[in-house]
């Protein structure tokens, strides 16, 4: 399941939801990513999408992610639109039979959204508003998942 | 009528988020369009940034492809990941 979603989320309520409804798993892995306080510098983060193209990126990651390793369940949320401090941004949770290709895949993905994801991210605070691009580090971790 | 959508950074370039429109006369590909919109909107080339990718119909293509007048187009800077 997958959701790019305008309003806030509650991931807490959205695992605990995944987890009962894969009951049977042996291993559930999740990653939540939040808007950084970045020492104070950060006000807003905004991020858009193109609807229906966003969706199909993530689609075809989960595809992939589920020829790579043996997948029960996976979901994935993401907002857009403005976030303040703390917000959620993203929750990607995985359901399998072991722990290994729970981990694994849950990375994968992170590192599909992080840098080829159809989203643009849009940064307030101190120095002013800017357009926010992947770190080289972001690019690096994608890369590892090329030869896999 | 063809639908424009400007996304990311393209979209404070642009002043605007979308717009529709006839075909411009005379203008009949992706190459055509973008530089009349570079001139209509002032976009100071803009949409000529090799980084900028352009979709027709949510497909990306290459800017010698033709359109007939009633495709989504949309203009993508660089994404910024999640």
């Amino acid at each position: 399941m997958i959701r790019v979603l305008g309003t806030s989320f509650n991931p807490t309520a959205a695992l605990d939801e995944f987890t009962k409804y894969n009951c049977d798993a042996g291993a559930i892995t999740s990653f939540l990513g939040q808007v950084r306080n970045e020492y104070g510098s950060v006000q807003e983060l905004y991020l858009e999408s193109y609807p229906g193209v966003t969706e199909d990126g993530i689609l075809d990651a989960v595809a992939n992610a589920k020829v790579h390793w043996k997948l029960t369940d996976v979901m994935v949320i993401h907002r857009i639109g403005a976030m303040g401090v703390g917000e959620p941004i993203v929750l990607v949770a995985i359901a399998a039979k072991h722990r290994r290709a729970a981990f694994e895949a849950c990375d994968y993905l992170m590192d599909y959204l992080k840098t080829e994801a159809v989203f643009w991210k849009r940064q307030t605070g101190a120095n002013g508003t800017e357009w926010i691009e992947p770190r080289a580090e972001d690019y690096k971790d994608n890369k590892r998942w090329s030869t896999s | 009528m063809i639908k424009i959508l400007y996304f990311g950074r393209l979209r404070e370039n642009a002043g605007r988020r979308e717009e529709t429109l006839a075909l411009p006369q005379g203008i009949a590909s992706v190459s055509t369009l973008k530089n009349w919109l570079n001139t209509e909107h002032e976009l100071d080339g803009a949409l000529d940034d090799p980084s900028v990718k352009t979709m027709v119909n949510q497909a990306l293509v290459h800017d010698d492809v033709t359109l007939d007048g009633d495709e989504e187009i949309g203009f993508l800077p660089p994404v910024g990941g999640g």
